[in-house]
């Protein structure tokens, strides 16, 4: 096949990529990772990139008639016949470094939500046991692995002892090496232990762990000290799979449209998290095999993927997972960074809509033991929320779609550098926003569109309905695609272009939390309870930390209850991961914890739809269940 | 021992609108009528109050097209086709409550009168007959706008009830209506969430909630009356039960809606085993009216004088405690 060149600006990096050969897989040779989130179908327009030399074919799609007149291309339908070719690939056509939500409370919510529940009953995955054993003689001559078993039947309590393959090789050369003296890691079961590695004498080091959230949107890691139950490290990115579709139905139908899709869809988050792990092992300096077992919390869909299992029957009616409890695999299965033989353990799912993610968070909240009833939603693109006490417990998934995390806005992007996330708009229309890093604003991220919506109908640009009014400034104007009202003029913009709201924006997140917030009421209704009746509401994912509360309300995406109801947990998801990997006790727990939560299906009957419909307007068309909400 | 009926206990009634306003209220009606007012489902006497009766508009329509069938045209009249002033009268004569005026002839396709002209009009018809008067546009918006605020302007204290405010455009109508004391038609596509954002939407124009009616676009008998009463009966329980932004009085635009219909107007000959069309025209525009007031609806806009006639009787032995 022949091979061309292309020369990708401003760097300039020089990748050869075959004829034929797309400028989206020019990027990804290069490493660069374009904004794709139609997944290169050449709808989303996002990938726009400019030819400075040489020829390219196609390029056509849905690109904005400014783009079109500046002689820009979509990188996913451009394809390259012969070289080579200069390609400038812009700063606002890339996603950049994401800005992944990483705190540190999660000490304080499982003491606040956990006291001693797991405290007398440690039952930890890994054990690291130094172990002297007596040498060997001709009377004496039971073989090296049945030596060490009888120590640490004594030591660990449990009758049966077994060996990893690639650590029975390495014993007889270990046990020699200090005289006789070892230390051995154990992946431990009920009454039963795995030795999967064996180092020569007396190592002080304590064995690792790694709790991982998986996200649709953004993948956070966190490094665990499984002697202390230390967090070491954390780190976060975003998942790479967003080129191949933003929300989960999107990366399904990859797997399905594109050869060996669902294979490609797996790797590129394999890479993610490997990426993510080698980072904390550099900083830490601490090397893979140290790390015996990884806890995955991740919706089902993402499991899937992640695991490599068929998904596309998640999508269909009556939308059907391979399975709601997953095996325990080997890390070498699956070319996972830690020890080869360490095991992965995926929290269970209650449904194909609702996941491990929230089963891991329900685990954090606690919610399953409060007499009072507790509501925890997550609101990412799923938007799954959980209510309910120590009686019953039921959840549900309202597919509130990407609009909160920027996906369908047409300036919405994540929260990453240079993402509005709070703005302000006064009486005279003077836009004034605070942007992430305060950087150059190149977009709007969820809490800047909540934000957004808010200070829009405050300043009466939008009414009640989310139509844009006439109103005396040059920032509301019509755009190719109705009214828009310019936030950023393109002179103080990181991108060179107005940044805009559009009255199909502000459509768009409408529909979005009118979802969320049916949801909410179509649970409530299912079990016959008034809003007063919760006592508590937790607000988890990585949008939940810089949720503006009051505008959250005012907009009628969250009930009109008093702030001190509200909690913002944070990831819950990694959280619950940890939490969960520090005990088997605690995992097994999951386990009931989703054997217990009753599905409630939003789409079987109208219930959903009839709320979603009241609730498409701000705050909502019953106005009476937002008495704070100021006219 | 006595049956205990059981009754049913709302937390609020359907607020009442006052149409037309008399001399000492400072208009030129011979009376003001007050719509609505129920605390209980339609006629539900034994349950709580309907202090009001439904009452029946008629159809004065300053531009009669094609469309009108010919036995309707004769049955009204045919001299007061064309003659809005004269037919007013007329609809005294036949015994309705208050005029329905239609200003069709503001469409530039059905007439293009200026809105100086539809105002002008419109005081001719007040001025020819002291009935109170419900006012609605053409129906084409690009048009209705300006009409209906030359028309509220000019009738500044009569009480009149003006429409159609919509979702797409309600402002202009709002400020006319608000300005000049009259009240004003919140009409919303057969969508419950629909007409109570509408009339939140005109509310927060500080309009009172007792000077909207609510219309609910109602079909004819045959085309889905079913689904337009499931909607006006959800909406007036909900109102009773407590939701304020529904609690307003409902108007139905009964002629317009039945004489669409070809059962009302096809001919004797090309469906003689419908009957004769002169008497299967207005029992079909009656019929469709009797279903409205049992959805509760409060003021019916008719055509046919003998569909009135007979509606009106029906109305009041349906008033009968």
């Amino acid at each position: 096949m022949e091979k061309i060149q292309v020369i990708i600006m401003p760097e300039g990096i020089n990748v050869e990529v075959e004829k034929g050969s797309t400028l989206l897989d020019a990027a990804n040779a290069a490493g660069i990772t374009m904004k794709t989130s139609c997944g290169g179908q050449g709808t989303c327009g996002r990938c726009a990139i400019k030819v400075l030399n040489g020829n390219v074919q196609g390029g056509d799609g849905n690109l904005s008639k400014a783009h079109k007149a500046e002689g820009y291309l979509l990188a996913c339908t451009a394809t390259v016949d012969q070289g080579p070719v200069t390609v400038d690939f812009p700063e606002s056509s890339r996603l950049s470094e994401h800005q992944v939500l990483l705190d540190d409370s999660v000490d304080d919510i499982i003491k606040e939500n956990r006291t001693d529940d797991f405290e007398d009953t440690e039952a930890p995955f890994v054990r690291k046991v130094q172990v002297t054993l007596t040498e060997p003689n001709l009377m004496e001559n039971a073989s090296d692995f049945a030596r060490l078993s009888t120590e640490l039947r004594s030591i660990l309590e449990t009758e049966h002892i077994t060996i990893s393959y690639d650590a029975l090789k390495t014993l007889p050369l270990k046990v020699r090496e200090q005289n006789w003296q070892v230390t051995v890691t154990c992946l431990m079961q009920e009454d039963a232990a795995e030795i999967i590695r064996v180092e020569a004498g007396l190592v002080d080091t304590p064995p690792y762990g790694i709790a991982i959230d998986i996200g649709t949107t953004t993948i956070a890691v966190a490094l665990v000290d499984l002697a202390t139950g230390k967090k070491i490290h954390q780190n976060g990115t975003f998942n790479r799979q967003a080129s191949m579709g933003d929300d989960v139905i999107s990366r399904i139908v990859y797997t399905e449209e594109e050869k060996d899709g669902l294979k490609e869809i797996q790797d590129v988050v394999l890479e993610t998290i490997n990426g993510l792990l080698d980072e904390v092992y550099d900083e830490e300096n601490i090397r893979p095999e140290e790390v015996s077992a990884m806890m995955v919390a991740a919706n089902t869909t993402m499991v899937h993927l992640f695991l490599g299992i068929e998904p596309k029957f998640i999508r269909r009616e009556p939308y059907i997972p391979a399975s709601a409890q997953f095996p325990v695999i080997k890390a070498k299965e699956l070319g996972i960074h830690i020890h080869a033989d360490g095991a992965i353990y995926c929290f269970p799912a209650v449904a194909s809509y609702v996941g491990g993610d929230i089963i891991s968070g329900a685990l954090l909240t606690g919610l399953e033991k409060q007499e009072e009833f507790w509501l925890f939603i997550d609101i990412g693109t799923n938007g799954e929320m959980v209510l309910g006490n120590s009686d019953l417990l039921m959840c549900c998934a309202c597919s509130a779609g990407p609009a909160f995390e920027g996906g369908g806005i047409t300036f919405g992007m994540r929260a990453m550098a240079g993402a509005i996330e709070k703005i302000v708009i006064d009486d005279d229309f003077k836009v004034s926003y605070v942007t992430v890093n305060n950087a150059p604003a190149v977009g709007i991220c969820g809490s800047g569109l909540i934000d957004c919506l808010f200070t829009l109908r405050k300043a009466g640009i939008i009414n009640r309905q989310g139509k844009m009014q006439q109103v005396d400034t040059d920032r509301m104007r019509q755009g190719e695609e109705g009214p828009e009202f310019v936030l950023v003029h393109a002179a103080e913009s990181g991108i060179g272009k107005d940044i805009v709201v559009t009255e199909a924006d502000v459509e768009n997140l409408i529909r979005a939390k009118a979802a969320v917030f049916a949801g909410i009421r179509v649970m409530l209704n299912k079990m016959e309870l008034p809003f007063e009746a919760i006592s508590k509401i937790l607000i988890g994912g990585g949008f939940g930390n810089y949720l503006n509360l009051k505008d959250s309300i005012q907009i009628g995406l969250l009930p009109d209850l008093p702030a001190e109801y509200y909690d913002f947990i944070g990831n819950s998801s990694l959280k619950g991961a940890y939490m969960a990997l520090l005990s088997r006790k605690v995992f097994e727990h999951s386990v009931e914890l989703g054997r217990g939560m009753t599905y409630l299906e939003l789409s079987d009957g109208n219930e959903f739809y009839d709320e979603y419909v009241q609730a498409m307007f701000l705050p909502h068309t019953d106005m009476s269940l937002f008495p704070s909400v100021e006219d | 021992m006595a049956v205990q009926i059981l009754k049913e206990k709302y937390a609020q009634p359907i607020r009442t609108f006052k149409l037309g306003a008399t001399a000492e209220e400072g208009g030129t009606r011979c009376c003001s009528l007050a719509i609505g007012g129920e605390g209980t489902l339609p006629f539900q006497h034994y349950e709580g109050v309907n202090p009001n009766k439904p009452i029946v508009a008629m159809e004065v329509n300053t531009m009669i097209d094609l469309d009108w069938n010919e036995n309707l045209k004769n049955a009204i009249g045919a001299q007061y086709i064309g003659n809005p002033t004269e037919w007013a009268k007329y609809v005294k004569e036949v015994g309705a409550d208050a005029i329905y005026l239609k200003l069709d002839s503001a469409d530039p396709d059905k007439g293009n009168d200026s809105p100086e002209k539809c105002a002008q009009l419109t005081k001719d018809v007040l001025a020819a007959c002291d009935l109170p008067v419900i006012v609605a546009g053409s129906g084409n918006s690009e048009v209705d706008e300006e009409v209906l605020m030359a028309v509220a302007d000019a009738t500044k204290g009569e009480n009149l009830l003006i429409g159609f405010a919509e979702t797409e455009h309600y402002k202009s109508l709002v400020a006319a209506c608000l300005g000049n004391g009259h009240g004003i038609i919140a009409r919303s596509p057969l969508d419950i969430n629909i007409c109570k954002q509408l009339n939140i939407l005109i509310s927060e124009m500080n309009m009172p909630l007792e000077r909207i009616v609510i219309d609910p676009l109602v079909s004819s008998v045959g085309y889905g009356i079913e689904y337009a009463y499931s909607i006006m009966e959800r909406g007036r329980i909900g109102a009773l039960t407590g939701d304020k932004t529904l609690s307003m009085p409902m108007i139905a635009t009964v002629g317009f809606e039945s004489w669409r219909q070809k059962e009302a107007w096809s001919n004797t000959e090309d469906f003689p085993q419908w009957g004769e069309q002169a008497d299967r025209g207005p029992a079909w525009e009656a019929v469709t009216a009797a279903a409205c007031l049992q959805g509760g609806v409060d003021i019916l806009c008719m055509r046919h004088p003998v569909a009135i006639k007979s509606i009106k009787r029906q109305i009041d032995a349906l008033m009968v405690k």
